[in-house]
């Protein structure tokens, strides 16, 4: 009777807001109290924390990512590629997509893609003629677009959650970032395609290439253009470990952006390392108590039981994808990416399996689902991002989104069904 | 003596800003420890046996601080949908409870963390190098401390219609 008045407490906080950490703590603490574990065990959950060595990744891919948004690298990533593609028909259109997507990639799709990018580009592509609700819709989709790309951290988080649930299906973290090269090609290649034929008609000012502004806008970025190449080169060529590439590409940004850039000042450093590590804290936080709900859940044997009530109900693993997409679209438009992994994987993965999905090609779906998430109404995150920057009342942003959504709705779906894109390098598939 | 909500605030002020310093130099420590390991590693092939372990629990250090720096102004992923749908009176009894509320569960967690510190301590075993882990783990109950004492504050200040200092 206590129990379940408590669990309806919990449930009421939840609607009303509460922070996650603490439904999940308090779901934990009902779960151990019914079964009369000692609670001291939330502790020694979160001290796990301490147990996972690839966690390190996060802080310091975060940091790295916080340093180059707020410094001008949006500035000379945007100038370098319009050099090389605004010649192109709808050249700063495409721009817009390919610079996002290496910048969410770099900064670790937090949404400060919208505001270090896309308040430049909004603007930029006004001024080129492009019509004004294509342009918000564009920036605002474009917000997260590189979450497939390396070293983005929501493909990190979901590699660490998986690795924690020794499925016997094991896969390293190159692995998981070589799955999601192919999908985030299709991504970006159907957004161009898209946004070069929806503005067919319109008459826009292309940028003519000259060989001049290359090389200058090839200087002024010397420093920062080694970076994609040293994190993607350094993961795949097996030579460093991924907690090495982050550490060395913190402290390489860090050197470039206060001593050879001079963007940075040694007194802004406090600041941005809280807005950094107040995100990674809360994530972790969230991490770590789900640790302890998870072995709860796993002690009441919660997984084995949902997934024999799925295989109830659900017999093919084409209906069981489908029913997956149409869950994670609803799931990424009500819960942050982060939480929605730490929490859904645990439950989800297991399941999947079951169905004969891969993990790898499990997590590519997972993620590129929860990326449309982003710009679901009511609450994706990158609408309210993008209609507090730039002034726009939300709704307005709901429909300059649709059009964009429908286009990677398509990849989602290409992504979804054709395993292959995103496990084409694994030997021997298991059937 | 003097309690009043005012000294206290001020006493979080200072806190916070202990903390940042605290996070900067926990993070720059972690940056340059793994950057060292990796030279000592490749060119010398030895390394700090206990760099890793420290790496480790310096990443647990970040993490929990960090998550009480979110704390000040009750910045932690939740699910909103509720407050736009509310009048602005509703809202902050909305915000009342729900701050009160979490400062309980923190509390709760606060204690069976400092009993689980108070554990190890009693069981004296050795994080790295001599370092013991009941000092590497007590950062947990003074976070989940903290934290409750924060969301407090939050909570009364929901009620008084003013934003607190931090």
């Amino acid at each position: 009777m206590i129990t379940a008045l408590l669990i309806c407490l919990v449930v009421l906080m939840l609607i009303l807001g509460a922070p996650l950490f603490v439904i999940i703590i308090a779901a934990t603490l009902i779960g151990f109290s019914s079964a009369e574990v000692d609670l001291s065990i939330i502790a020694i959950e979160l001290y796990r924390i301490a147990d996972t060595p690839l966690l390190l990744t996060l802080p310091l891919f975060t940091f790295a990512g916080y340093i180059l948004s707020e410094s001008k690298t949006s500035e000379r990533l945007l100038q370098l590629t319009q050099t090389f593609f605004g010649w192109m028909p709808s050249g700063l259109a495409v721009v817009a997509v390919i610079s996002c997507a290496i910048f969410t990639a770099l900064t670790g799709a937090s949404g400060i893609t919208i505001v270090a990018l896309g308040a430049l580009l909004l603007p930029a592509l006004i001024k080129a003629g492009y019509n004004e609700k294509f342009s918000l819709g564009l920036v605002t989709t474009t917000g997260s677009l590189g979450l497939l790309l390396p070293p983005s951290i929501p493909l990190i988080l979901y590699g660490i959650i998986v690795q924690q649930m020794n499925l016997g299906q094991e896969f390293d973290l190159e692995e998981l970032f070589l799955a999601g090269l192919l999908p985030a090609a299709l991504m970006i290649i159907l957004l161009s395609v898209w946004v070069v034929w929806n503005n067919r008609h319109i008459k826009i000012e292309k940028i003519p290439f000259s060989i001049n502004n290359a090389v200058s806008a090839i200087r002024d970025s010397i420093w920062e253009l080694p970076l994609p190449f040293f994190v993607i080169g350094g993961i795949f060529s097996g030579i460093f470990a991924i907690s090495e590439i982050a550490a060395v590409t913190a402290l390489y940004v860090l050197i470039i952006e206060i001593f050879i850039y001079r963007e940075i000042r040694f007194s802004q450093l406090p600041k941005i390392t809280v807005d950094a590590m107040q995100m990674v804290g809360g994530i972790l936080l969230i991490l770590g108590v789900s640790l302890a709900f998870t072995s709860f859940l796993i002690d009441a044997e919660v997984p084995t039981i949902l997934f024999e009530w799925i295989r109830e109900h659900i017999d093919s693993k084409l209906t069981f994808l489908i029913l997956l997409n149409i869950f994670l679209l609803l799931l990424g438009a009500i819960l942050d990416i982060f939480s929605a992994l730490i929490i859904m994987v645990p439950l989800i993965v297991p399941v999947a399996l079951g169905y004969g999905i891969h993990p790898l090609h499990l997590g590519v779906i997972f993620l590129a689902n929860m990326q449309i998430g982003y710009f679901t109404p009511p609450v994706g995150m990158n609408l309210f991002i993008a209609s507090y920057r730039f002034q726009r009342p939300i709704t307005e942003l709901y429909k300059a989104t649709l059009p964009f959504m429908f286009v990677l709705l398509t990849a989602v779906l290409i992504i979804t069904y054709v395993p292959e894109l995103s496990t084409w390098f694994i030997e021997t598939p298991e059937k | 003596m003097n309690n009043s909500p005012g000294s206290i605030q001020r006493l979080l002020v200072y806190l916070g800003k202990i903390e940042a310093g605290l996070l900067l130099g926990l993070l720059l420590s972690m940056i340059l420890l793994a950057v060292i390991q990796i030279f000592l590693r490749n060119f010398h092939g030895t390394g700090i046996i206990w760099a890793e372990s420290l790496v480790r629990i310096l990443v647990l250090w970040t993490a929990v601080i960090g998550a009480m720096l979110g704390s000040r102004k009750g910045q932690h992923i939740a699910i909103d949908v509720i407050s736009n749908m509310v009048t602005e009176k509703n809202k902050r009894i909305i915000q009342f409870s729900v701050n009160l509320f979490t400062a309980v569960v923190c509390s709760i967690v606060a204690y069976y963390s400092m009993e689980f510190v108070w554990m190890e301590y009693q069981d004296g075993g050795i994080a790295f190098a001599s370092v013991p882990n009941w000092l590497c783990e007590s950062i947990i109950p003074i976070a989940f401390f903290i934290i409750t004492i924060r969301y407090i504050l939050l909570a009364f200040a929901a009620l008084k219609e003013e934003v607190p200092a931090l």
